[in-house]
């Protein structure tokens, strides 16, 4: 063959290793290395025509009539799709996805902020009570609490008492009493 | 005999014994690990913390040792100071105990599973670390020991970790922790500049604490323990294997907060306000976990429930100011909490999986061991007279009752008990009585002993701890000797309304159709909406916030405003408000020669 015929090899073995390299340089049309993203396949500008959003949702794989960019407020989107903001816990957990951890097909466009969508950390699934009757009957309940020992604290709890009785004239000298004069006489019952 | 000498030696010993499957493997080459003899260890470490718990409790005496001290700068030594007092010398037997036991369950549960050694392993490290916890008696050692339960709990509850809800779990663990050391952090800092040592000194000053310290303790505690507010961990931990559910998220970690407030309790007994803080807190979480167990479906949730609602009981026990009531009922606590929980794994082995109460039925005659171990620990939970649960609860409402306090406290704790009656009763109807509505064919069976030992080893321990603890430590402070018959009654008498609701109920749910939903229902299963609006909200802001500001913001601001659009914003600004000034008409020249000549006079006036 012609393309195995190498002249000017001092080597054999050297020889069988340049032939390979040679064969290994025509490869098929289309491949391409794994680990680079050509310049077309990366995120550009926004897009202002009707042509460029078909070439930009066909990159990301979708369907013109899906393909939603984010607005243009110098936020720095460019031509990334505004994807709905569902979390991974919405989608069916017993399809068959191609990545069944992160629930996601290859080849699928990821939101903006997957990561946040992921099953560790947002869920955005519908909740079996409204939010807006979560948040009252929460608020409620707290308030509730708040208030209720509020007023505990200013009526609290204790066993009756009474003031401390000593015996005799009830301590009438040490509570500053004149000696002089006779101490009042003190009954600490009933008959 | 020379007390302090033996006792240091008994519990170098135990902590030995206990780091001998950790520090073995690493000094020979041939030495392998295995479950038995990690469970075989802890039991020998148990027998040897015996010694100096029987020793201190005959000769009366306390010691503090410090072996090593780290002279971090001159003037501030950390000495890592180990303090052998009635509570570490009491909890290190209970604590190996039950380890015991749970090791033991273990070799069963987690039979099928890859990776047991590993499994044993890792609780044998967290219970170190809780021992460290334990007998620290600074503020550093301890800190070291509650970092350690923490990443225990961690590695623990996700260690089914290809699960995302158990990732998810482990990751609010972590999270709800991180939230207390904060104000654990707050406490050492203050203690640090003020007291200039981190030593956890006993005595009690005259003058009062700070309460910001005393705030960052609370914190601490309302983290670990699973208060209201950071609650929502202690309910998804439940996504751990059952062991784990039953050493750390019942019997262990979740009272190291509960313990942290008995070891500083000197700070906190001057100062009324945190005192109240403690005791509504306490009152608030004891309601609140008793209403959301009222209405669950998976057992385990009802005992992590349970739980939750026992820590807020000894949150009220600490404001109440009465340390050493709150930790005789963490130890009764842990016998019967734990029991529980090993007898929710038989179960739930036993029936191939299944955790919903209402799949499981008439287990009666099918389990009998497990059932009858059961019903002992909810009798024990509910406080039944002279099993354990009663000497500490029933002195809790005693205290309760006879104590100046507030009186929505005291009614929220009084409801949440008589609640604890109702959802004890409501698991145990329908797990053990009625029709069975489990499926034909499972490997229901408790033929092994390792299922059976555990289980009746801690029913023997749920039974005669009370008595035990409380006839061989007297009580440091008078405990209310005289009550009306009410006063003394009333734990009971809650105790049986509740139990007396349950049976109506279960009476009611066998004639009645079908619950629809209404609104307490909807409060109590979705435990109080607390986690979906908390949960969603506070992570969608944050996590939007900060990627906005940290890739779209800092670009916008400092790459556009701050550079040539914000100057070019700022001439156009500048331009346009100076260009309405230059119209070219002669009255307005007049106007500003008017209005400078004007300005001139009014300002050289005297």
């Amino acid at each position: 063959m012609m393309a195995g015929a190498l002249r000017g090899v001092l080597c054999p073995r050297a020889a069988a290793g340049l032939r390979a390299a040679r064969v290994a340089v025509a490869a098929p049309p289309g491949a391409r290395a794994a680990s680079e993203m050509s310049k077309d396949m990366l995120p550009g500008p926004y897009p202002r025509t009707p042509e460029e959003r078909a070439a930009a949702a066909k990159k990301y794989n979708m369907r013109v009539e899906d393909y939603q960019p984010y607005p243009d407020d110098g936020f720095g989107y460019g031509d990334y799709p505004m994807l709905p903001n569902k979390s991974q816990h919405e989608r069916d957990p017993w399809y068959q996805w191609d990545q069944p951890d992160v629930r996601h097909n290859w080849g699928e466009p990821m939101h903006w902020h997957f990561d946040m969508y992921i099953r560790n950390r947002v869920d955005t699934s519908p909740t079996v009570v409204p939010w807006h009757t979560m948040r009252k009957h929460f608020l409620i309940f707290l308030s509730t609490m708040l208030i209720m020992f509020a007023v505990g604290e200013i009526y609290p709890s204790y066993r009756p008492v009474g003031p401390k009785q000593y015996p005799f004239n009830d301590l009438y000298l040490e509570k500053g009493g004149d000696p002089n004069k006779e101490p009042p006489v003190v009954v600490h019952y009933e008959i | 005999m020379d007390f302090p000498l033996i006792l240091n030696i008994s519990m170098f010993l135990t902590l030995l014994i206990l780091s001998s499957p950790i520090l073995l493997p690493l000094l020979s080459k041939n030495y392998q690990n295995s479950p038995t003899t990690i469970m075989r260890t802890v039991k020998t470490s148990f027998m040897a913390s015996l010694i100096p718990m029987i020793l201190s409790i005959y000769s009366n005496m306390e010691n503090t040792t410090f072996y090593w001290e780290w002279k971090f700068i001159t003037n501030f030594k950390i000495p890592f100071s180990l303090k052998m007092d009635q509570y570490s010398l009491m909890f290190f037997p209970i604590a190996l105990f039950v380890t015991w036991s749970i090791l033991q369950f273990a070799v069963w549960y987690m039979a099928s599973e890859p990776y047991t050694t590993k499994f044993s392993l890792f609780l044998l490290i967290f219970l170190i670390a809780m021992l460290i916890l334990i007998i620290a008696n600074n503020m550093f050692l301890l800190f070291i020991g509650w970092e350690g339960v923490g990443i225990m709990s961690f590695l623990l509850i996700g260690w089914w970790h290809g699960r995302a809800e158990a990732n998810t779990a482990a990751l609010q663990a972590v999270l709800y922790n991180r939230i207390g050391d904060i104000g654990l952090i707050l406490c050492m800092a203050w203690l640090a500049s003020s007291m200039n040592t981190w030593e956890i000194q006993q005595h009690s000053s005259t003058n009062q604490t700070p309460l910001l310290p005393l705030m960052g303790l609370i914190l601490a505690a309302t983290g670990k323990s699973a208060q209201f507010g950071l609650h929502p961990w202690l309910p998804a931990a439940m996504e751990g294997p059952t062991p784990v559910s039953a050493l750390l998220h019942s019997s262990t970690m979740v009272v190291a907060g509960i313990f942290l407030l008995i070891r500083t309790h000197h700070m906190l007994c001057n100062n009324q306000i945190a005192l109240t803080t403690c005791l509504c807190m306490g009152a608030l979480s004891t309601l609140f976990a008793a209403t959301c167990a009222l209405t669950q479906n998976d057992i385990k949730k009802i005992i992590a429930f349970s739980t939750s609602s026992q820590l807020g009981l000894m949150m009220v026990t600490i404001g109440l100011n009465l340390p050493q009531l709150a930790f005789l009922h963490i130890s009764t606590h842990a016998f019967f909490k734990a029991m529980l929980f090993l007898c929710s794994g038989s179960i739930i082995h036993s029936l191939n999986g299944e955790q919903d109460l209402r799949k499981m039925g008439g287990l009666q005659k099918l389990l009998p061991t497990t059932t009858s171990c059961l019903t002992i620990g909810n009798l024990a939970l509910m406080g039944t007279p002279f099993l354990a649960g009663f000497y500490s609860k029933d002195l809790i409402i005693e205290n309760l009752n006879m104590s100046y306090l507030n009186t929505w406290a005291l009614l929220l704790t009084l409801i949440a008990t008589s609640f604890t009656a109702t959802y004890s009763l409501r698991m145990a109807l329908l797990v053990q009585t009625n029709y069975t509505r489990i499926p034909s064919i499972t490997p229901i069976n408790e033929n092994n002993p390792a299922i059976t030992n555990p289980i009746t080893r801690l029913a023997l321990g749920s039974i005669m701890a009370g008595l035990l603890i409380t006839s061989y430590i007297p009580p440091t402070k008078t405990p209310p000797m005289t009550m009306p018959l009410a006063t003394k009654t009333t734990a009971i008498i809650i105790t049986t309304l509740g139990i007396i609701l349950a049976l109506e109920l279960s009476k009611l749910t066998h004639t009645l159709t079908t619950p629809k939903q209404n609104v307490a229902l909807n409060f109590s299963n979705t435990l109080g909406y607390f986690n979906p609006l908390m949960h969603r909200l506070s992570s969608t802001k944050l996590l939007n916030n900060g990627q906005n500001i940290a890739s779209h913001l800092i670009d916008l601001s400092w790459y556009k405003k701050m550079g040539p659009e914000g100057l070019a914003t700022l001439q156009l600004k500048a331009s346009k408000i100076s260009t309405t000034l230059h119209t070219g008409l002669i009255k307005t020249y007049l106007g500003s020669f008017a209005l400078s000549i004007l300005t001139i006079i009014l300002f050289t006036q005297n």
